[in-house]
């Protein structure tokens, strides 16, 4: 899916970039490190009228705000997933295959939208962004296990999510960022009633709990995008840096350290005490593969060179000389991404104490109010 | 929820304890965002609306997107002498009490879209910047009445920080009745800057005039009301634009002396030049 952000840049413009963002260390246009996220400022219950909010301001100008309200709504009776949702919650090995079924049921809990000014809400990317942060959510059960009250009912939540700004860089890392952010500072009503009764709460709001109580270590997902040139591993990148990325990944990792009864997988690792998880990965077009190919001077008219003459123009051959790859001049990346690139991005966002972590504890720092 | 308008008469007082001639409280910000052209942010009451104006700049479906379904060209022209300006209204889900979820059609909006739009291109000086656009963007985080007065005070606003020239703030309020329409009551007293409990139950309208003259750039009365009433209306809203005018008027200029304070604008122009108008 193309990330549309559109940029006007010369295929000068574009080799220099690359080359710059392929030494060792890379040099990013806005001089961070590689693992260097963007600065940001955050708050959250900015809407008094919602269950959850939130609002982060990226350096660059880009703002997004995120309003999360919750519903009360009766699970729809059907009595074979009744039994099977009871199975999960004990944790039975052997119901495996039916969380599956389960949590089919339970997606329909959770509905998302983005809201992007100056875009139709059925533009294509709109809804791969949607659909990208939806996915994280709902990856693993976790988070829609939180909103069931009892066996009839549930909490239906909808999750705004507004970008107020005009998009200047891709906001997949902006959005998802918040989203998070409004989900920790997320609360429902405090609920009275027990066991199976219909439900009934607690009308203090000072009394009622978070979705994701601070005490305990389980945090919502954050989904980071992580671009590779060369051998080179990029964080946040911005859109001048997107132009030119060879591949370009989305990575939701959930910290799961709830769920320890778990056989640790492989992909799982234990972090002080924070059991990050890889909960999806998304390859993200890099709008790199759009850009128009560099000419060399050699060939160039411009430069006073001869043109391939009409007895050469005629040749196939002399097409497929301009396409080999000179130092210096831009040529688009083709193909496919390499597998052990694929495979260090995603070695790299789950690394002990490393970007995922360190996204996580800032944003556990933000005051929840 | 109906609303008892019959206690009005005891104590002259409405429900959320103002008097008939009382705004709510409006509280605005300018160049809330650093990476648009112009910002703004803008509660009155419980209303709370979001503006970024991007632009004068040149038209095009990357720039705008959605130059076919945005609505709202305002100044008449998009292609001729004259800028283009394109409103675009978010309302957000999470704005009401119970979510409702709006989609980019909605009538409502579009109709938003387009008053908006023609309020602001008769004070814009849309002349200066053909074959441009202006693209004002806005969102709604909370509404309780006022909504259309709210999102023009806050493109003016925008437009004001954007700086594009423009004749005067365009400054926008409600009023209404304090009375149905079908008790058919002679005596209703009139009503300035509705909530949404009034906006529900009695007849209202928006004005927006240009700065504090008396001229009306935009007038919107979507419920029935008796004509002998609308004089009445008309007056205390086209007053309560001038009482809103004023307040923008403060926040700009507060802002600018914060600006030349910091150091963010160029001394050329003393701190006490700006009292002169």
């Amino acid at each position: 899916m193309a990330s549309q952000t559109h940029l006007n840049l010369s295929p000068a413009e574009l080799a220099y970039l690359h080359a710059s963002l392929s030494l060792t260390p890379p040099i990013r246009p806005d001089g961070r490190s590689p693992t260097q996220y963007r600065p940001l400022s955050a708050e959250t219950g900015i809407l008094p009228g919602t269950n959850g909010s939130a609002r982060i301001c990226f350096a660059d100008g880009t703002e997004a705000i995120v309003g999360v309200k919750a519903e009360v709504e009766k699970t729809r009776a059907r009595w074979d997933d009744e039994t099977i949702f009871l199975e999960g919650q004990e944790g039975d090995e052997g119901a495996e295959e039916d969380k599956e079924k389960e949590q089919g049921g339970n997606r329909e809990w959770v509905e998302l939208t983005v809201e992007i000014p100056g875009q139709r809400d059925d533009d294509s990317g709109t809804i791969f962004l949607a659909q990208m942060l939806s996915e994280a959510l709902l990856a693993d059960g976790a988070f829609v296990e939180r909103l069931k009250i009892n066996r009839g009912w549930h909490w239906k939540l909808y999750l705004d999510i507004l970008l107020i700004s005009p998009p200047l860089s891709y906001p997949l890392p902006l959005l998802s960022l918040t989203t998070h952010l409004a989900l920790l500072s997320t609360r429902l009503p405090r609920l009275k009633s027990e066991g199976d009764e219909d439900p009934f709460f607690d009308d203090d709001w000072a009394a009622a709990p978070h979705l994701y109580p601070k005490d305990r270590k389980a945090r919502p997902p954050v989904t980071l995008l992580v671009m590779a040139v060369g051998n080179n591993i990029i964080f946040d990148p911005a859109k001048e840096e997107l132009a030119v990325a060879d591949v370009a990944l989305a990575v939701s990792v959930g910290d799961s350290a709830e769920r320890t009864g778990k056989t640790a997988e492989d992909e799982d690792m234990e972090v002080d005490g924070r059991k990050l998880r890889l909960l999806s990965i998304r390859t993200v077009d890099p709008p790199s593969r759009l850009t128009p190919p560099g000419v060399p001077n050699a060939t160039n008219s411009a430069y006073g060179h001869a043109v391939a003459g009409p007895q050469q123009q005629k040749m196939p051959e002399a097409r497929a000389v301009e396409s080999e790859a000179v130092e210096g001049v831009w040529k688009a990346p083709r193909g496919g991404a390499k597998l052990a690139v694929m495979g260090a991005l995603v070695q790299k966002v789950l690394e002990r104490g490393g970007v995922a972590d360190e996204v996580l504890d800032a944003l556990e720092a933000v005051d929840l109010s | 929820m109906p609303l008892d308008t019959s206690t009005y008469n005891l104590a002259l007082l409405r429900v959320d304890g103002r008097r008939w001639n009382e705004l709510r409280r409006i509280n605005a910000q300018i160049r809330t965002q650093a990476a648009a052209d112009g910002s703004s942010y803008l509660e009155m009451g419980h209303t709370k609306v979001m503006c970024v104006v991007t632009g004068p700049s040149e038209p095009g479906p990357r720039r705008g997107g959605v130059v076919g379904s945005a609505g709202g060209a305002g100044g008449g022209g998009g292609q001729s002498k004259d800028a283009e300006v394109v409103v675009n209204i978010v309302i957000a889900g999470f704005s009401s009490v119970d979510r409702k979820r709006r989609g980019r059609g909605d009538k409502r909006t579009l109709e938003m879209q387009s008053t908006v739009a023609n309020a602001l291109a008769a004070s814009l000086h849309i002349h200066l910047f053909p074959h441009s656009q202006i693209n004002v963007s806005l969102h709604v985080l909370s509404q309780d009445g006022s909504l259309l007065a709210a999102l023009i005070n806050a493109a003016t606003l925008a437009c004001v920080d954007a700086g594009i020239p423009m004749t005067d703030y365009v400054a926008a309020c409600t009023a209404g009745s304090t009375s149905t329409y079908a008790a058919n009551d002679e005596s209703a007293d009139p009503l300035l800057d509705m909530n949404h409990q009034e906006e529900q139950e009695l007849p209202g309208l928006t004005v927006a005039t240009m700065g504090d003259s008396d001229r009306v750039v935009a007038l919107v009365c979507e419920s029935r009301v008796q004509i002998s009433r609308l004089e009445g209306m008309l007056v205390v809203g086209v007053d309560g634009c001038k009482q809103v005018r004023e307040i923008l008027d403060r926040v700009v200029r507060e802002k600018g002396r914060r600006m030349i304070d910091e150091g963010t604008v160029e001394k050329g122009t003393g701190l006490n030049d700006m009292d002169v108008d």
